[in-house]
């Protein structure tokens, strides 16, 4: 994967959270190292299952609760989108 | 004026009833619950005795009596009690009937979960009673972060292992881990009539006037899409104890369009059955603030 390939991953993610949780965003706008849960985008863990429902879809993977480093996979756009670059079956 | 404080307060008072009762015995913790109860009513805020007094009036239809009072704060300090020992096991000496545990075996054999919505009513951890002897079900109970903060502590205190049964909110993954609670056939525990501050609120009528209840529980319920059941623990003196499980909804289903509309709807629903319970039986219903926000802001 090269840096413009994850790029568009993280481009195609933006779009997928902001169309799964119906965001008043752009996708454009969505700020790759904010935070996606309390401040930054305000995310919270009903918004996570939604994403962990719509990646599963797309990327035929499934986000485990008992994960250790779900505090890191969900910090921002950009590790979320690493975590599914790493992980998608498709 | 803050109520969020209360569940702190409880908080404080379990952590003190737990160590007395498994230090002591049930017998002498029992004994002590009567000083314990001087003390609380004694000692409550004034304003948190009126809020048990409006709550009281509603639910009896009449001016309540000092011995009414007794009753609620008493009845409370026993179910903090009984958590020490219903948490960890201890049911040996509890007489806990169950009422409708067949509609959720129906749920366990189609191997689905289901989502428990109870109240601060009697005692939800009578619901552990069901575990052990009938099928093992795992039982998790969702919680916004603010009081599971204070559960945590409680369990830590109680049996550590069993501190991984509260699903916090706070935690991103928490609703994953919901469903995946759910979809191993266990169940989810939520509580529908309290809601930390900030949470939307949506006012139905309960005991007789428009209260604020938060929206969230049942939000939570139709993201998880499983099926719904309500449970109560019914405090019926020393040591008694109904369960009762009622069918609620196949599946709690909000209408996107009109959002605010279904959820008033469901929580009306939920909020019926809640008043009849608390008429039947008034002193098991513990939220000691102004519920039906009666007072003026200082």
């Amino acid at each position: 994967m090269t840096v413009r390939d994850s790029l568009a991953l993280e481009g195609e993610m933006a779009e997928l959270i902001v169309a799964s949780l119906r965001l008043e965003v752009a996708p454009a706008e969505i700020d790759p190292e904010a935070p996606l849960f309390g401040e930054g985008l305000g995310l919270d863990s009903i918004d996570a299952l939604e994403i962990a429902l719509a990646i599963s879809k797309t990327y035929g993977f499934q986000l485990r609760s008992d994960d250790e480093h779900n505090h890191r996979i969900f910090a921002s756009l950009r590790t979320l989108a690493a975590h599914v670059e790493k992980h998608r079956a498709r | 004026m803050s109520w969020t404080a209360q569940p702190q307060r409880g908080g404080g008072w379990l952590r003190v009833m737990a160590v007395i009762a498994l230090g002591l015995g049930w017998r002498a913790a029992q004994a002590l619950l009567y000083p314990i109860t001087l003390v609380y009513l004694a000692s409550s805020p004034s304003r948190m005795r009126r809020a048990s007094r409006h709550y009281l009036a509603r639910a009896l239809g009449r001016a309540p009596g000092l011995a009414d009072m007794w009753r609620l704060y008493f009845a409370f300090a026993a179910t903090l009690l009984d958590r020490a020992y219903l948490l960890t096991g201890r049911t040996a000496g509890y007489a806990i009937t169950i009422e409708g545990l067949d509609a959720m075996r129906a749920h366990a054999r189609a191997g689905r979960g289901c989502i428990l919505l109870g109240a601060h009513f009697g005692s939800f951890d009578a619901l552990r009673s069901i575990g052990g002897a009938d099928a093992p079900v795992e039982i998790r109970i969702l919680m916004h972060h603010h009081m599971a903060d204070a559960a945590h502590a409680m369990f830590n205190a109680l049996d550590p292992s069993r501190a991984r049964d509260i699903i916090s909110l706070g935690n991103p993954a928490a609703m994953i881990e919901a469903s995946e609670c759910l979809a191993r056939g266990g169940v989810i525990g939520i509580l529908g009539d309290r809601a930390p501050r900030g949470e939307r609120m949506i006012s139905v009528p309960f005991l007789g006037r428009e209260a604020p209840f938060p929206g969230g529980p049942l939000q939570l319920a139709a993201i998880l899409g499983a099926p719904v059941l309500l449970c109560f623990g019914t405090w019926l003196g020393p040591r008694r104890y109904a369960l009762r499980f009622e069918p609620f909804a196949e599946r709690v289903t909000l209408d996107r369009a009109a959002r605010e509309a279904s959820l008033t709807e469901w929580l009306g629903r939920y909020a019926t059955r809640l008043e009849a319970m608390c008429r039947a039986h008034p002193f098991n219903w513990f939220n000691f603030y102004d519920f039906w926000q009666e007072e003026q802001p200082a």
